[in-house]
């Protein structure tokens, strides 16, 4: 059996609405957080799982967390129902809310590590290897000493990952982890992951809206919209489907120049510059720059594909979410 | 064991990150001091116009207030995670993270905040235990002292208990700041004073609803040597753990709303 065995997952939430104006009770409306979401997951797999805000991926990373009960179907991890199991299940898993501390604020972050220590019964040999190596690999040999309040956000964060790594979990929740970092931060972060990934052999599950978090650690990605999985695989298969449109700027030598082109390929001047957008399945790429080329003097030329966050919303559209 | 040394780690370190303040730490304990200066200034002002109230004499008044005051503030002081800051907890979230470690999540809480600001309370109330216990010439002896000491763990049993009541309606979110401290701080202003000095509803509310009566003012009055309700020496020792079993009642209360719990959005 896989590692996560996810199965017909159901959650509602019941929400009191405001009442209305003559009624004498407030009406109650129930929201289909997850209809039915099953997946599997392998040990040693780095998941992304995005969606847009209020898609239920908080609320999947809550149950497999065991926080939450769901309402109908079946979950294990590791062979264990979290919810049923939850002390012994997360002493097997680490989890980090990109916009929740779960270290304390006003003592240095040591003070905090030693007392994780304490609650997940760690033997000190063990807490001293883990912690040695996590700080160095998370660089927060200097900040062992300061406390939490007094680091930036991307420090935090890095301090957040050491703390939850620190009893060796099997499974790592990372909730939009990426939040609010700056591109060093972002990077190095990145680079743990796959490190901490690689080196012991951790199953990762990351929620995020930053792309880029995908691109550069997931090589499967799950979506999630209206409490249902929409899509489950690698994620060019993914962008494939919607890659649609393409942007070719071009700057002529000769002002006048204009290229023959289809009627249905609009074309727009931005000063020196030509803009073309076109769909590579309508009009074959190499035809194109071929007939661009027979126009004037190519000065310089750009094809770009449409950007990733420009895809994924074309996609939350048309799955209509 | 681990459990308590657990505790105690939290505690040391809940008191080094209050102590990061310490001009704002000061001004604060010396607050306390005066607002429990003044809870007891009441009495000493009592004592001076009236010099008895029923029976309880000044010094057995001093007893009893001092009684209620170590008690409640003890409990204030090491179980601020119960006593204070829950519905907070469940608000913004921090809940969850409790969720997510192998611990319960009562020990988490007790775990998570500590009010070392209550000492200058505690201090107050050893005060009175002091002046009573002098003024009504009470004669200690080692059983005295331990039934003391009984009624005192006990009676911070059922203060926690009673604030779990809280914790348990901000779990289901709804608001009730306002009756649960009718029983919690409310019980404390009355129990100040001896049960038997109140009309019958109030004396019903805390002797079988919140049983402070039990918990304190049975064994404080033999303590004194005037048992109340006539009730027999042993019974002294026995009504105390009323606050235990009051305790285990909401615990339980507090396992099936924690099943209920749905957690914030994040």
């Amino acid at each position: 059996m896989s590692y996560i065995s996810v199965r017909n997952l159901e959650k509602r939430f019941v929400i009191r609405e405001k009442r209305q104006e003559g009624a004498l009770l407030r009406g109650k409306k129930t929201v289909r957080a997850l209809q039915g979401v099953s997946f599997d997951v392998e040990r040693g797999e780095l998941l992304g799982y995005i969606g847009p805000n209020g898609a239920g991926k908080s609320t999947t990373v809550k149950i497999l967390s065991g926080i939450l009960t769901p309402d109908g179907g079946d979950v294990t991890v590791g062979g264990r129902v979290p919810w049923k199991e939850r002390r012994e299940h997360v002493r097997h898993i680490g989890v980090v809310f990109g916009q929740r501390t779960q270290l304390w604020w006003d003592v240095p972050i040591r003070d905090s590590y030693d007392l994780l220590k304490d609650i997940y019964r760690i033997p000190a040999g063990d807490y001293r290897t883990r912690l040695a190596e996590l700080t160095e690999a998370l660089q927060l040999g200097d900040l062992l000493r300061t406390p939490l309040r007094q680091l930036s956000l991307g420090q935090r964060m890095r301090a957040e990952l050491c703390g939850s790594l620190l009893h060796r979990p099997e499974l790592l929740f990372l909730d939009e982890p990426t939040i609010g970092l700056d591109a060093v931060s972002k990077l190095a972060l990145r680079e743990f992951l796959q490190w901490e990934n690689r080196q012991q052999g951790t199953t990762i599950l990351l929620t995020t809206h930053d792309m880029e978090d995908i691109v550069a650690l997931c090589p499967r990605v799950m979506v999630l919209g209206h409490g249902r999985k929409l899509f489950d695989g690698a994620l060019p298969d993914l962008l494939g489907r919607y890659d649609t449109l393409r942007t070719v700027t071009v700057n002529y030598e000769e002002p006048e120049a204009v290229p023959e082109l289809p009627a249905s390929i609009p074309l727009a001047r931005d000063g020196k510059n030509l803009m073309i957008s076109y769909s590579p399945q309508e009009y074959a790429t190499a035809e194109l720059i071929a007939r661009l080329q027979a126009a004037g003097t190519v000065r310089e030329l750009t094809v770009q594909p449409q950007n990733i966050d420009r895809l994924v919303a074309a996609m939350y559209r048309e799955m209509d979410l | 064991m681990n459990t308590i040394r657990l505790y105690l780690h939290s505690m040391r370190m809940l008191i080094r990150s209050q102590l990061q303040y310490p001009f704002s730490f000061f001004l604060q304990t010396l607050a306390q001091l005066v607002m429990e200066g003044g809870e007891m200034l009441a009495v000493v002002l009592l004592v001076d116009r009236f010099d008895h109230l029923n029976q309880w004499g000044a010094g057995d008044l001093y007893f009893f207030f001092g009684l209620m005051s170590v008690t409640f503030y003890l409990t204030e002081c090491f179980g601020r995670g119960i006593t204070g800051n829950f519905p907070y907890l469940v608000r913004t979230g921090q809940l969850d993270t409790f969720l997510l470690r192998p611990r319960g999540v009562l020990t988490q809480a007790m775990c998570s905040a500590a009010d070392p600001r209550r000492i200058t309370c505690i201090a107050v109330g050893i005060v009175a235990l002091v002046i009573g216990s002098r003024l009504s010439a009470i004669q200690w002896t080692f059983a005295k002292t331990l039934l003391m000491a009984e009624a005192i763990l006990c009676g911070c049993i059922l203060i926690l208990g009673l604030f779990m009541i809280e914790a348990i309606f901000s779990i289901y979110s709804v608001k009730s700041i306002e009756l649960v401290n009718a029983l919690t701080y409310g019980g404390r202003s009355a129990c100040e004073y001896p049960i038997d000095t109140f009309p019958r509803p109030l004396r019903v509310l805390f002797t079988v609803l919140a049983p402070f009566a039990l918990t304190l003012h049975v064994p404080g009055a033999v303590i004194l040597g005037k048992p109340l309700f006539g009730w027999p020496a042993w019974a002294a020792w026995v009504s105390p753990l009323s606050g235990i079993i009051f305790f285990f009642l909401i615990r339980l209360c507090f396992r099936k709303a924690m099943r209920h719990y749905r957690s914030t959005g994040s």
